[in-house]
């Protein structure tokens, strides 16, 4: 079985998005307005959004669903958890030169 | 059936008030939640504090629960009493929008399982079509297997609803090819893997993110590597061919004459396969060779006494500088 990698590229409409995370209209909305994903085009009827937006979308919803956060919380965590998680890689990296 | 102890799952005393329990929970889940712990019991210890906030969290669960008793001796296998929930009502349905997200333990469908599996039993039954959960889950893979490609096994568990609505717990074995040049933290995604879908509804993905294990020789950036190459001086210094290790095998690197201690020089689409293939960065690590004979004291001695060489010159040069401009003022 061979997998895809998802693409950066943005091509899904806003209605695509929203039956491939299995959310709301509403949901992605705020999710859009809060910056959790990037979007291209200037309103929702002209939205692309990325294949990895999907599974972002999905990671904060879960966040949002399992610790009662709301939009502005999870876009919060979201930051601050690529922020952890790119110093762990300037971490492993000066490990290796030493 | 093992016996759970939901209180002690929380941190909580039993006379702990509904607040304090939500607080308790609240704190575990943050702490534990698969999407922030990366530790690999973390999934299981969040399911745990889950069903403990479950039953807790509801007064009559709660209720029904601490009529239950104390864990049974130490080893033995727990049956709950007969008739063990007379008398309690049970209201509601479960308390998360996706009952199916979570496979809660045997002891846990013991107790309220029925009641579940009544309501999920109605929902399988109602003509409802809706496209199965995607699940998401990660896979380590070594830098290698990005270059070449890979097969991986993956064993899945996956909750399931069955038809009478029982929840089971199926285990999938999946092979996986993972394609070329995926890099870290990079998703791929498996067409129809994930939770079957509701009536006609179509089955959910399956996400996998990619994490690569720290790689021995190499530092991954993006597409491209970066190696520490040691080099002998007179290689640096008179320039000359030699040999590097990539992931496609070892080959030859023209090192240009004068080269200085952290020269990078770049073998152009040895990096990991993409559109436009990364590149390999070499930083140049000049080593010296030690002075432990009489050949090698006396070639160093030749060298300090015909190199005119001061590596420190321009260093003294701006400390003079320095001096001077603080003298003035």
């Amino acid at each position: 079985m061979t997998a895809e990698i998802l693409s950066d590229e943005p091509v899904l409409t806003l209605d695509e998005l929203c039956r491939a995370c299995g959310l709301t209209e509403l949901t992605v909305k705020t999710y859009v307005e809060e910056g959790v994903i990037e979007v291209r085009g200037v309103d929702a009827t002209h939205w692309r959004f990325s294949q990895v937006s999907v599974v972002r979308i999905q990671k904060a919803w879960r966040l949002e669903r399992d610790l009662h956060l709301n939009a502005p919380g999870v876009a919060l965590a979201l930051e601050l958890m690529s922020r952890i998680e790119e110093l762990e890689r300037r971490l492993q990296s000066r490990a290796n030169d030493v | 059936m093992e016996y759970k102890d939901y209180y002690s799952l929380l941190g909580v005393e039993k006379s702990a008030t509904q607040d304090e329990i939500k607080r308790a929970y609240r704190k575990l889940a943050r702490k534990y939640h698969p999407d922030l712990n990366k530790e690999e019991d973390a999934e299981a210890k969040f399911k745990d504090v889950s069903e403990a906030n479950e039953v807790l969290s509801d007064p009559e669960k709660r209720a029904a629960y601490d009529q239950l008793g104390q864990a049974p001796e130490h080893g033995a296998d727990f049956q709950p009493p007969p008739n063990w929930d007379a008398g309690f009502e049970f209201s509601g349905g479960p308390t998360h929008e996706q009952p199916n997200a979570h496979a809660f333990s045997d002891f846990f469908e013991s107790l309220y399982g029925q009641r579940y599996q009544q309501q999920r039993a109605e929902q399988a039954r109602a003509r409802f079509h809706a496209k199965g959960e995607d699940h998401h889950t990660k896979v380590v893979i070594d830098l290698e297997d990005s270059f070449h490609g890979a097969t991986r096994s993956i064993v899945l568990k996956m909750p399931e609803l069955s038809l009478d609505g029982h929840l089971v717990v199926k285990e999938r074995k999946l092979e996986v090819t993972i394609p070329k040049g995926v890099r870290d933290g990079q998703n791929i995604r498996l067409k129809g893997q994930g939770a079957p879908g509701l009536g006609d509804g179509a089955a959910g993905d399956l996400y996998i993110e990619i994490a690569l294990k720290p790689h021995p020789l190499f530092r991954v950036e993006g597409v491209d590597l970066h190696l520490e190459l040691p080099v002998k001086p007179w290689e640096a210094a008179l320039g000359g061919k030699v040999k590097v290790p990539t992931l496609g095998g070892i080959v030859e690197l023209k090192v240009p004459a004068a080269s200085q201690q952290g020269r990078k020089l770049r073998l152009k689409g040895r990096g990991l396969p993409a559109q436009t293939p990364g590149d390999v960065y070499v930083t140049l690590q000049i080593a010296l060779p030690p002075a432990d004979t009489e050949k090698s004291k006396e070639l160093y001695e030749t060298m300090a006494k015909e190199l005119d060489f001061d590596p420190r010159e321009n260093l003294m040069r701006a400390a003079q500088k320095m001096n001077q401009a603080r003298a003035s003022t």
